[in-house]
């Protein structure tokens, strides 16, 4: 299959990613049934870790590895699971994204690999210091499209 | 923001192939969040403390 990114996209998203700093793993949840982007972004996922030797991406399917998809809360397909990985593990911090992360979508997973990658949000203090005291279930769902 | 508290996931929905979501959140912009299954709701590219304020007041 040709590639999905081209050389220009691939030289600048190796040139972002010469600022990864910690490991980080995508976990891709693909689905057999009725998922006509299901190759295209696992392929695009792959393209990305790729480029470089701190991202790495393991391929789990909805129905086959339920357990897991159950474990990761995932239940739509495509979905790609951004994990920090660390020596004792996997860390989930929360972050998915559902559906192929193309347009500015690609733009946003670069970004949050780069995130992921040096384990620091970038938020206030303000906004951490109530995100340590939270005790309730935040789910945020951000619907955005592919232009 | 999921990066910082485990309560916390965050779900980037690419809007064109789930549509069945985006009319149940009535979503007509983007970005659009929701927050908690539509609790909450913040359109826009919008500032971290207005989205902070959002959920402050659904969990509130």
């Amino acid at each position: 299959m040709p590639e999905l990114l081209n050389q220009e996209i691939r030289d600048q998203v190796k040139q972002a990613f010469a600022d990864l700093r910690e490991p980080v793993e995508v976990l891709f949840f693909g689905s057999a049934q009725d998922c006509p982007y299901c190759e295209d972004t696992r392929q695009m996922a792959e393209e990305v870790v790729s480029l470089s030797d701190k991202l790495s991406i393991q391929v789990f399917d909805l129905e086959a590895d339920a357990e897991t998809a159950t474990q990761y809360h995932v239940d739509k397909a495509p979905t790609l699971v951004l994990t920090a990985r660390n020596d004792d593990g996997l860390k989930d911090y929360g972050i998915r994204y559902v559906g192929i992360p193309a347009g500015h979508e690609f733009s946003s997973l670069i970004h949050d690999l780069l995130r992921v990658s040096s384990r620091d949000s970038g938020l206030s203090q303000q906004t951490r210091a109530f995100l340590a005291t939270l005790d309730k279930p935040v789910h945020l769902q951000v619907f955005v499209t592919p232009t | 923001m999921a990066m910082e508290s485990d309560m916390v996931e965050a779900e980037m929905v690419e809007t064109s192939e789930f549509m069945e979501l985006v009319h149940q959140f009535g979503v007509s912009g983007v970005p659009d969040t929701s927050i908690n299954h539509g609790a909450g709701r913040v359109v826009g590219a919008v500032p971290e403390e207005h989205l902070l304020a959002e959920i402050q007041r659904v969990v509130a």
